[in-house]
């Protein structure tokens, strides 16, 4: 076969010798110095050092971001959590430090969004260091992205992470072997050891200030045929007026790798056609083609320098993981498995949070009487004692009540996220899936969606597939978020208290329908979305780690927190308009109050359709706004103590699940689709669809019942 | 066109074998993630699950499931 020189002996890497450079505060040589003057009220930090983390999804950035900024990102155990560049702060010997935690990207090119992003930034934004990141026990994999920054940056170091896990495994790393093989500053570090802090942050600090450390990054030299190429482009290219930022080097490397972005930007400058003649010529004639070569000879280099620099890899050992898999992966078992799984995630919540709820209720209810009662004493209008207690206190109190459901329910989420079953799930659904035209990925964006519909729909970018993406954000709002849980839990449980286990059912059923009703719809969308560049599913598996209570704290805390801090503003204010709209007039029945007249007009529709009298309605009318109001409005509007039928029951149920998305939700919509089109569609199609399943349903019980 | 050769596709492998890939023949949108993911011409992979679903392997330390459609454009041999 080929054989070039190229991969024999020393000359395989070369440095790129430019002497020691200066670093940090002082500007050096060439490339301008981003730091911006900075200060602060309390301090006056005059440098500003911006360092940009990339790397490989599931490596630990965020884990390594969070420790030093004290920020609390989304940590998981599976690939595609950060989705958007998130910006964190340290200060260190009163330099200030801004860290930007990247989403995760398996390579520099532009496939994907992330990768876009990534690059874009890391050439568009100059941060004064690149940190790319790395997985100790993969290291070979892990680095490739790293081998891709070298090309385009010079400021760039090393961070090794998970060196706990690899010395489990007896991996040995010569930290000095591969700083001089790469040529650039290295650390090994563990995220989640007590001395990691300080030592990436005196790290970071010494590789911009001192000369301890000389930046020569490894320069990758290719085969003399891919080097002939990548010179004559470079000489082609070598006095753009475009693309100035990027080295030319790597933008020829970029074009003979087929780059779709870097060809159509230099496109606008140059006739790029000779290039393009001599790669079809080539790969014609001897079967060569650079885009494929590149990658190729990527790899072999970096092998080499793992091969130089690490003890203790052992090719294909089986791992506990391994193990286990085979059970929970298993072709027949893992469905058993994950049906389980699932329904005791609903199960867990709706019986452990059942006494909780109780005991809330009880003190809220003192509470309340206790205020009214004060009211009373120092003789308060009589509205503004129902304003306070009637619309204030009931409003936000019923959805305090349901806090509980949605704390035990992210603590679930977050020990499925953490432990890596999730990214399993995926993997097991996606025969399910196939079979309606979806890939695994996207039931990792379902079940973030059950969480909340805009991390759902953020999710949805591990997608590959940009039909199925659009599909799964359309129809995410099928899937009923933390809030609807709630307000299913809450309100089965109370019309259902003699009878738990038909609850708990119910509950069942309506999940079970939600998740049809997105299979369903993405086989409907795929009628009109037309044809996708079927990309196929290749997803990572990670492996099975502990769950660490740290990432479960945090991530419940994040999203739990929203909704306690929901109920404080938002709610309170949403209350007080809830009552006003129902008692204005003032002194008048419900019934002819502002809401009385929505209500009653809405009800010529909803009540032969869904059975949903004048009062049931407003509830949901609010509803659009955040799912929790729902219970909110019943409580001021004291429908939790009125009868309600079976059949208005079980209708009002299940149109509440799957309606309408929130206005949080729609907003996302907008802006991943970037489409008003299809953020109406995202609206009016749940809307249309839960209709007529309600009507069916409402109808058909009324048979019966 | 090789008959004669002992090449098989993915697909077609054995649970627990290590193979080599030989070729891949996909669209080369997909050759790229593959290659992003350490799945290229030359690199040995051991298949951890292949009977129904995407197909498990472990490639350079790394779990990845490919799907069907795919595994049947990667030759490989043992
Ligand atoms: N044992 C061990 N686990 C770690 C370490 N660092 C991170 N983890 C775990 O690795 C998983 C992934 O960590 P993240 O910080 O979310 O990874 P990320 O690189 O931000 O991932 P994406 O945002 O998906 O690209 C989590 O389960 C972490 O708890 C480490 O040093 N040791
Ligand atoms: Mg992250």
């Amino acid at each position: 076969m080929r054989r070039s020189r190229f991969n024999q002996g020393k000359r395989r890497y070369k440095r790129k010798f430019r002497g020691s450079k200066p670093r940090g505060s002082k500007p050096y040589s060439g490339k301008p110095h981003h730091g911006k003057s900075f200060a602060t009220e309390d301090t006056n930090h005059t440098i500003e050092h911006r360092i940009a983390f990339l790397g490989n999804p599931n490596v630990g950035k965020s884990s390594i971001f969070n420790i030093l900024t004290g920020s609390h990102q989304h940590v998981g155990n599976w690939p595609g959590k950060t989705v958007e560049k998130k910006e964190g702060h340290f200060l260190l010997s009163d330099e200030y430090f801004s860290l930007i935690d990247l989403p995760g990207a398996y390579s520099l090119s532009a496939h994907s969004e992330e990768e876009l992003i990534t690059r874009q930034y890391v050439v568009e934004e100059r941060p004064d260091l690149v940190c790319a990141i790395v997985d100790a026990t993969r290291l070979e994999r892990t680095s490739y992205i790293a081998l891709q920054a070298l090309e385009l940056t010079d400021n760039i170091a090393l961070i090794v992470n998970m060196m706990d896990l690899a010395e489990k495994e007896n991996i040995q790393i010569d930290k000095h072997k591969l700083e001089k093989l790469l040529g650039i500053p290295i650390l090994l570090v563990s995220a989640f050891d007590n001395s990691s802090i300080i030592r990436i942050k005196k790290f970071l600090y010494d590789a911009l200030h001192t000369e301890k450390y000389t930046f020569r990054p490894a320069y990758l030299l290719y085969s003399q045929k891919l080097e002939t190429m990548i010179n004559s482009v470079s000489r082609q290219i070598e006095n753009r007026e475009i693309l100035r930022d990027y080295p030319t080097r790597w933008l020829s490397i970029k074009v003979l790798e087929a780059d779709k972005w870097v060809i159509s930007k230099l496109e606008e400058e140059y006739v790029l056609d000779d290039i393009f003649n001599k790669i079809e010529k080539l790969k014609k004639s001897v079967n060569f083609d650079p885009a494929d070569e590149i990658p190729k000879r990527k790899y072999r280099a970096l092998k080499d320098i793992v091969k130089k620099s690490v003890i203790g890899i052992e090719d294909f050992k089986e791992k506990v993981s391994d193990k286990v898999d085979k059970v929970v992966m298993h072709k027949f078992w893992g469905y058993p498995i994950l049906i389980l799984i699932y329904v005791a995630f609903f199960l867990i919540t709706f019986y452990a949070s059942g006494p909780i709820i109780n005991g809330l209720d009880y003190l809220l209810s003192y509470f309340s009487d206790i205020v009214r009662g004060w009211l009373v004493a120092v003789s308060s209008p009589t509205f503004l004692t129902s304003l306070i207690v009637d619309g204030i206190l009931a409003g936000i109190g019923a959805v305090l009540l349901f806090i509980p459901i949605i704390i035990i329910f992210y603590i679930l989420i977050a020990v499925m996220e953490d432990s890596g079953y999730l990214a399993r799930s995926a993997y097991l659904m996606d025969i399910v899936l196939g079979k309606f035209g979806l890939q695994g990925t996207a039931f990792l964006s379902m079940v973030m969606g059950l969480g909340c519909n805009v991390t759902g729909i953020l999710a949805a970018r591990t997608i590959k597939s940009d039909r199925d993406r659009i599909s799964m954000i359309l129809t995410n709002s099928f899937i009923p978020c933390a809030a609807t849980l709630g307000v299913v839990a809450f309100l089965t449980g109370i019309f259902f208290k003699t009878k738990p286990w038909f609850a708990a059912l119910l509950m069942l059923i309506l999940y079970a329908l939600s998740f049809l009703l997105v299979f369903l719809s993405s086989m409907f969308f795929r009628l009109f979305l037309g044809k996708s560049d079927t990309m196929p599913l290749i997803i990572e598996i990670p492996e099975y780690r502990l769950p660490r209570i740290r990432n479960i704290f945090y991530l419940t805390w994040e999203r739990a927190g929203i909704f306690i801090k929901k109920a404080g503003t938002f709610i309170f204010i949403a209350s007080i308009v809830i009552w006003f709209v129902s008692n204005v007039p003032y002194g008048v029945s419900t019934e002819y109050s502002i809401a009385g007249y929505i209500g009653r007009g809405l009800a010529f529709i909803t009540e032969p359709l869904f059975g949903f009298d004048w009062r049931m309605v407003i509830p949901l009318l609010f509803g659009i706004a955040a799912k929790e109001v729902v219970i909110s409005a019943l409580s001021i509007l004291g429908l939790l103590t009125v009868a309600w039928t079976t059949p208005q029951i079980i209708s009002f149920l299940v149109f509440q699940m799957t309606y309408a998305p929130c206005f949080a939700t729609l907003a996302i919509i907008k802006s991943e689709t970037k489409s008003w089109k299809m953020t109406a569609i995202g609206f009016f199609y749940p809307l249309i669809v839960t209709s007529l399943i309600t009507a069916a349903v409402y109808h058909i019980l009324l048979l019966f019942l | 066109m090789n008959t004669m050769s002992n090449k098989f596709s993915l697909a077609d492998s054995t649970v627990n074998s290590i193979v080599q890939v030989e070729k891949i023949t996909s669209g080369q949108k997909a050759r790229r993630f593959l290659a992003d993911l350490g799945v290229l011409e030359g690199v040995k992979l051991r298949i951890l699950k292949n009977d129904v679903g995407p197909i498990l392997i472990e490639v350079k330390a790394t779990r990845v499931a490919i799907g069907r459609g795919i595994a049947q454009k990667i030759e490989v041999t043992t």
